[in-house]
């Protein structure tokens, strides 16, 4: 089985540790994996915020670095929606290009889907150990229909307890450039996810989704909260937890 | 001012402009309105006892009380009973010909004053009387069109002898019903309203149909629920059966 | 919305509503309330996945025949005995009523909600004509008391405190009322009994208007609705044109999923099913109809953009879950219609350049798009209008110079490398702890409330060499 790694923007930049820890993971079940180099983004910032000209030169660029995979692995429900559900669109213009798109988005998995339902695993030994609240970033839970998964992954970790988070299925507030065109209201919504995270005492906030990872973050360690943010790789293969 | 067929012409233009956005079908109607009502009918004839049941939990969950009596001679003695509970005095009843009843003679001259609404064609000064007899009225006595199960609904159709206000004005409504007004699903509803409306014969003499589901209320003060805002504050359902 | 209050930018309206304690504790308790509601009421509704879709293929396929059902609908009133107008603007349509109340000799008119008249800002115009609105719905009662705009689309008051009502009832009622929604209510009833007694017009909106039939579909819980369109002479109706529907088997599906979807209800207390002025024999009823078919910007969108928004329901349900409208309600979008669906509505009446702000006013979480009963898929249509506001050059030069420079970075590994080896030189003089803070230009923005991690020592691609096997 071979998987290509699909960085995204985000990972390559500030969470370089979460790509990693997805290699060794992956590695570790028996996949090879591959990097095809010369990944940016995959458009989705220009797409929302209505430049969609400019998202579809990301996508075709995008289609076209990964023309040669076999399984393409995302650790972001955001990134792997816009490949799967928007590029084909983006590209419909061009006959050649489309297809190419389509064959990706068929190809393309978020990291949680791409455990239990290509690989067939629905248990991860991990050493990781402590009470762990999992939220649901909306790209991976309306965007691509996935709740079930990472919590079936998290709750298989014998250390690890998962208690549910009230309002996971509610926004962060992080919605890309939402997050800096309106701070206040981004702000308002992320205090109310992090009193809910905190109402929970666990120890771990898990998300399989870097913006969201970014905002609830940032917001816990600015009010100098005891819990981290992690991806749910980190807590499948917590050897990378910077 | 822009006529009927500026309007629609507009309107075809901006149609003509595209296909629409996905093949897509309206609700399938019943292709014989008059066979739906009859098999639907020979249904109830069966169903009824479930759809009692099913009636009566649905009403009381909107905060209906159920009465349930053998004969229609015994209505007159819960009307009595709820104006006592509710230290009432006023009564207005639809006509004895809508709903099966004279309760000005089964009633009146206890200490309860019943109006009956009339039945003839009525002129500007029947109207009046009737207006006011209807905002001093304390209980409003109906019959029933049909009675929902699946939500604890009563469908009571306006017309001769049967004023809407009945049902609205006073602060308690009473509604008598028997087996022959039950009906199941909103569905068979649709079904026996499309009769309804595709017979002649089955004119209507009234305007309205109004689908009454428990009390008047709203929760626009805090989500607060409160009950009887312009409408009644209670709504009884009496069984009669019967008949 | 006051002209005023429109010229302050939507992040000042957005900060406001943020600071107003009451509001914030208002809306929480309300928007909760709401989502349990609906949730619960459609979790034991196996059966109501299922009527969704059939509620949007009605919608579809009926904008599909629109002209078709609008003739139907009008002739078959005008059998019955009532009148059809055919308004193209906002303005017409006031203008109807205004000349049916000089025409008729009307003084005062008692209205249920519509948000259609709310739309055409009708009661100013009634007022300056000399005939008393009345809003006799209790949440628009408050706020027409408090001379303000309806906060949500089907609890208008929604945004008060029971102690601020009270407060309210108490200045312009005369007495003074406890702050008990009980107490209140009955104060609403007694008050607004007499005016439908008295009024001699009643207007209404319209839920549905059933073509086949002839009849207007009216769906409320306060009886008001009721009052309205049986004791006053004249009634009218103000319809958008995308509300007509075929048949009353189509109005069952939309019956079932409607009330549900705005508060949990199987059906409201009240269903009006009108058809006609009242009948020769009925003692009661108006003796004249006029239902006012208003197009406003709608047939427009039949070939836009925003075509799908055309099968809203105006249940509400968009809002209560949204994000955004939970944390700064109503009235700071500034516009008749609040939430997600209200950005496409004030588009679709307002034109693109009045979303501009409104537009990205969204995290894109789709929740929206979730609970709507017809599945509109408001998202996308959001994304179209910032893509609209985008070619139509509304957006802020900045900004687009910052996307233009993001659009090369991603189209370029190169730059994409250089963009992470300057931000790491950059970012040198603000890391605290490992994070980023107090950061300059718009990325404070960010720092304000919020840490940011640093670009990494090494990127992903930079580490990969270590992890590559030969």
């Amino acid at each position: 089985m071979k998987a290509s790694i699909m960085i995204t923007c985000l990972g390559e930049m500030f969470f370089p540790e979460v790509g990693v820890a997805m290699v060794k993971l992956l590695r570790r079940l028996g996949v090879t994996v591959d990097f095809p180099p010369g990944q940016t983004c995959c458009g989705m910032p220009l797409f929302n915020s209505g430049y969609h000209h400019d998202a579809a030169l990301v996508a075709a660029r995008t289609v076209k670095l990964f023309a040669q995979a076999e399984h393409v692995v995302v650790p972001s429900g955001s990134c792997a929606w816009m490949v799967k559900t928007e590029y084909p669109g983006l590209l419909k213009d061009d006959p050649a290009l489309r297809t190419q798109a389509e064959a990706l988005a068929r190809k393309t998995h978020e990291l949680s889907q791409f455990l239990v339902e290509v690989l067939g695993v629905t248990t991860v030994a991990s050493p990781f150990q402590g009470r762990v609240t999992y939220h649901d970033s909306c790209h991976l839970l309306r965007g691509l229909g996935e709740s079930r998964h990472p919590r079936t992954l998290l709750q298989a970790v014998p250390g690890c307890e998962l208690v549910e988070l009230p309002g996971s299925d509610e926004c962060c507030g992080f919605g890309g450039s939402f997050s800096v065109r309106l701070p206040e209201v981004s702000t308002a919504v992320l205090d109310k996810k992090l009193a809910n995270v905190e109402s929970t005492d666990a120890k771990c906030l898990v998300a399989c989704d870097a913006g969201c990872l970014m905002q609830m973050g940032g917001g816990l360690t600015r009010r100098g909260s005891r819990v981290r943010a992690l991806h749910l790789a980190q807590v499948l293969e917590p050897g990378e937890i910077a | 001012m822009t006529t009927r067929a500026e309007f629609l012409s507009g309107l075809r233009r901006e149609m003509a402009k595209t296909r629409g956005l996905f093949e897509a079908r309206t609700a399938e109607r019943p292709p014989d309105a008059d066979l739906v009502f009859e098999t639907v009918k020979r249904q109830m004839a069966e169903r009824w006892p479930q759809a009692l049941e099913r009636f009566q939990a649905e009403f009381e969950r909107v905060a209906g009380v159920f009465h349930r009596v053998a004969r229609l001679e015994d209505v007159p003695d819960v009307v009595r009973a709820i104006a006592r509970e509710k230290q009432a005095s006023r009564v207005l009843s639809w006509h004895p010909d809508a709903l099966g009843l004279d309760l000005r003679q089964s009633l009146g001259g206890e200490g309860l004053s019943v109006t009956l609404a009339p039945d003839d064609d009525p002129d500007g000064e029947a109207r009046r009387v009737h207006r006011e007899a209807a905002a001093e009225a304390e209980i409003g006595v109906t019959g029933t069109d049909w009675a929902l199960a699946e939500t604890g609904t009563l469908i009571l159709v306006s017309g001769r002898g049967r004023p809407r206000s009945t049902s609205l004005l006073p602060t308690t409504h009473v509604a008598v019903f028997d087996r022959h007004q039950l009906l199941e699903s909103l569905e068979q509803v649709g079904s026996m309203l499309e009769a309804l409306h595709a017979d002649p014969a089955r004119r209507m003499s009234g305007a309205v149909i109004n689908f009454i589901t428990g009390p008047s209320r709203t929760a626009d003060i805090e989500l607060t629920l409160t009950r009887g805002v312009h409408g009644p504050k209670g709504v009884h359902a009496i069984f009669v059966e019967g008949r | 919305m006051s002209e005023t209050q429109l010229r302050t930018p939507f992040p000042q309206r957005a900060h406001a509503a943020l600071g107003d304690a009451h509001l914030q504790e208002a809306l929480t308790i309300a928007t909760t309330k709401f989502i349990g509601l609906r949730k619960e009421s459609f979790a034991g509704y196996p059966a109501g996945e299922a009527l969704r879709d059939r509620a949007r293929a009605i919608k579809e396929a009926t904008l599909q025949r629109l002209d078709q059902h609008l003739e139907r609908l009008a002739d078959n009133i005008e059998r019955l005995g009532g009148h059809v107008h055919w308004a193209a603007t906002g303005d017409e349509a006031r203008d109807i009523i205004l000349r049916l109340c000089r025409d008729r000799g009307v003084r005062m008119a008692v209205k249920s909600k519509s948000m259609a008249t709310e739309e055409i800002d009708l009661n100013e115009a009634l007022e300056a004509a000399g005939v008393k609105p009345v809003e006799t719905d209790l949440g628009e009662y408050i706020i027409q008391l408090a001379h303000e705009k309806p906060s949500h689309i089907i609890a208008p008051a929604i945004h008060k405190t029971k102690g601020q009502v009270a407060d309210l009832f108490s200045k312009e009622l005369g007495g003074r009322f406890e702050a008990d929604p009980e107490v209140l209510t009955a104060v609403a009833r007694k008050e607004l009994r007499q005016k439908f007694l008295e009024a001699d017009m009643g207007i209404t909106g319209a839920n549905f208007a059933v073509a086949e039939t002839g009849t207007i579909v009216l769906v409320t819980n306060e009886g008001n609705g009721r009052m309205v369109t049986s004791l006053p002479r004249i009634h009218v109706a103000v319809m958008g044109m995308e509300k007509v529907i075929p048949t009353m088997t189509d109005l069952m599906i939309f019956l079932s999923i409607l009330a549900r979807s705005a508060t949990g209800q199987k059906l409201s207390s009240y269903t009006t099913l009108v058809r006609g002025p009242r009948q020769p024999g009925e003692v009661e009823g108006p003796e004249e109809l006029h239902l006012i078919l208003m197009d406003n910007g709608r047939m427009r969108q039949v070939a836009g953009t925003l075509r799908e928004a055309l099968y809203c329901l105006r249940c509400g349900a968009c809002l209560n879950v949204c994000p955004v409208y939970r944390q700064i309600g109503g009235h700071a979008y500034g516009y008749t219609y609040p939430g997600p669906i209200g950005i496409l509505l004030t588009a679709m009446l307002e034109g693109t350049g009045a979303v501009k702000d409104l537009a990205h006013a969204s995290s894109l979480c789709g929740a929206c798009k979730d609970v709507c009963p017809v599945r509109i898929d408001i998202p996308r249509m959001l994304v179209e209008l910032r893509e609209q506001v985008d070619r139509e050059k509304i957006a802020p030069w900045g900004e687009r110079m910052l996307f233009g420079l993001a659009r090369r970075a991603m189209a370029s590994s190169a730059l994409f490398r250089l963009g992470a080896r300057l931000g790491r030189l950059a970012q040198r003089p603000f890391v605290r702890n490992g994070r980023l803070q107090g950061l300059p230009f718009f990325f404070g923005q960010w720092t304000r409330t919020r840490d940011l991690p640093p670009v990494a020592a090494r990127t992903f691609s930079e580490r990969w060499k270590d992890l590559e096997r030969p």
